[in-house]
């Protein structure tokens, strides 16, 4: 029997059991085609599949930051999950790296955890060679810097960095899982950024709107916060339990947990 | 002059790329007159070659869940006997529940030879703590973490140890309970449970867990969510039940972990 196949450059395999494997398999990799002698191969010798170990999971959760003139207001939910499933109801996402920064972030908590353990590592070596605490924007590039390293095999985090500058001011950096960052007003990163970020276009950034922005006090961020999870949280099944509100200004970091429905 | 990084990234970065490079290579379409034939080069280090796959893809013989609680004084852990390899019930009295240096006791589901690693792993630990002599033994929470890392560093070389581990333990007075799962998420909580049981048993454990639980309320809610999973969810033999105690309970002067073997007849 001779059959002679028209694919002759190599495929690249498509794992279905890896969660970019389901995605692969559909682009139209498989091909049904009848041999002489009858049988009909359904593409599996053309495309064969293995089973495949996904080092990533998706944990869920919303983080959102939120920068003022003198103050930088950080939030995370507390909900841990894994499919359809809540592995824990008070795992916070947020990570308090030195006195004027904050770091919360969502995505996959084994990362997010030796992502913290790693940065908290630097900042100490930063300490001891620079006799100083580190600042607001080099950890900014730090944490760019840090997940770059790691541009080949990601680290599966999305961070929202806050902290207040040298100058006193308030900052916020939003990141993507590779690095690339930029310092923004408000951001939010995580399962229900698409449900928060256009309340706070809205609210914070005054997007679209005539009337006169006002200036906000800290206090009223952490109110628009809590309206920003109550929003997610009622739309996002990841989103949710409570939320740990943390507000730094340069006195100093304090945190305070809101309860939301644990449906 | 800031000091040349030498931390964690560095080791993955470039194990990364061995295993990018093995991944790449790793099936290789061949074309001749009797049709395409499939090299697998099996992600194997040098990954020029076909031969076996050499990293874990899949668990063989595998235990089910086991659940534990918090109480007042201490961590409860209970666990079924059965190792199965597949549908079959292959193995049917193993202990899935180990007592590790004074304070700590763990139970792990999933694949069974990678928990009796993690249990020779954790074993070499405690030896170095009796052999430096010195009164000091990991504390639960210290082993968990250190389980952690070696669980997340495995998972790195796509070789993971294919279990989900629960660490308990009891020490200067605080109990420490925590769920470990095969690529490093850890988190620790009043009541937990791996596998199925995380399905059947928790919202029950959830429901009823209260703070100050006597011994004898955290075991019999373990003993009920056993009896709800020997009801409905197939793999079970018989039952077991690791305890930590605090100092002052009710078994008097018992400071080592107790672990009991339960017939469980429902």
């Amino acid at each position: 029997m001779t059959t002679h196949m028209k694919a002759q450059q190599s495929v690249p395999v498509p794992s279905i059991w890896s969660t970019e494997g389901a995605a692969r398999l559909g682009s139209g990799a498989t091909v049904t085609t009848s041999h002489d002698d009858g049988s009909i191969d359904h593409g599996v010798t053309q495309a064969p599949y293995e089973r495949r170990f996904s080092p990533y999971d998706f944990n869920g959760g919303t983080c959102l930051a939120i920068a003022g003139k003198d103050f930088a207001v950080v939030a995370g939910d507390t909900r841990l999950s894994t499919g359809y499933e809540i592995l824990s109801r008070n795992v916070p996402k947020l990570c308090k790296l030195t006195s004027k920064t904050v770091l919360a972030s969502a995505g996959c908590l084994t990362d997010v955890r030796t992502l913290q353990q790693v940065l908290d590592m630097r900042l100490r070596m930063y300490e001891h060679d620079n006799g100083k605490e580190i600042s607001t924007p080099a950890v900014a590039q730090l944490l760019g810097n840090t997940l770059y390293y790691r541009r080949f095999f990601p680290y599966y985090a999305f961070n929202v960095l806050a902290g207040v500058d040298d100058e006193g001011k308030g900052c916020v950096f939003s990141y993507d899982a590779v690095g690339s960052h930029e310092r923004v007003e408000y951001s939010a990163s995580g399962s229900g950024q698409a449900f928060v970020i256009p309340v706070m276009d809205n609210i914070v950034g005054f997007k679209n709107r005539q009337d006169p922005k006002p200036e906000y006090t800290a206090a009223d961020i952490v109110a628009i916060c809590k309206d920003a999870f109550l929003t997610a949280g009622e739309r996002d099944i990841y989103t949710g339990d409570a939320v740990t509100i943390s507000v730094i200004t340069a006195a100093g970091v304090t945190t305070e947990t809101f309860e939301l429905k644990r449906d | 002059m800031p000091r040349k990084w030498t931390g964690l990234n560095l080791a993955s970065t470039s194990l990364f790329f061995v295993t990018l490079s093995a991944c790449l290579l790793q099936v290789v379409f061949t074309s001749n007159m009797f049709g395409v034939t499939v090299k697998n080069s099996g992600m194997t280090g040098t990954g020029t070659t076909a031969g076996p796959t050499k990293r874990t893809h899949s668990p063989m013989v595998t235990g089910t869940s086991v659940l534990g609680v918090k109480y007042n004084g201490g961590v409860m852990l209970a666990a079924d006997t059965l190792a199965s390899y597949g549908s079959l019930a292959r193995f049917k009295d193993v202990t899935r529940l180990n007592a590790v240096g004074d304070y700590t006791i763990l139970g792990a589901g999933g694949e069974f030879s990678d928990f009796q690693a993690i249990q020779e792993i954790l074993e070499k630990m405690d030896q170095e703590d009796k052999n430096a002599d010195d009164g000091f033994s990991h504390s639960p929470a210290e082993l968990f973490n250190y389980l952690r890392a070696i669980f997340y560093s495995k998972r790195n070389k796509f070789n993971p140890l294919w279990n989900e581990v629960l660490v308990g333990g009891f020490k200067d007075g605080k109990a420490f309970l925590g769920h470990l799962d095969m690529i490093g998420t850890a988190f620790s909580d009043e009541v937990m449970a791996t596998g199925f049981g995380s399905y059947l048993a928790l919202p029950i454990m959830r429901k009823r867990w209260h703070a100050n639980m006597t011994e004898g309320e955290a075991r019999a809610l373990l003993e009920d969510c056993m009896r709800v999973l020997f009801y409905r969810w197939g793999p079970r033999e018989g039952g077991r039940e690791g305890g930590r105690k605090g100092e002052g309970g009710r078994l008097e002067g018992a400071k080592q972990p107790r672990t009991q073997k339960v017939e469980l007849y429902f």
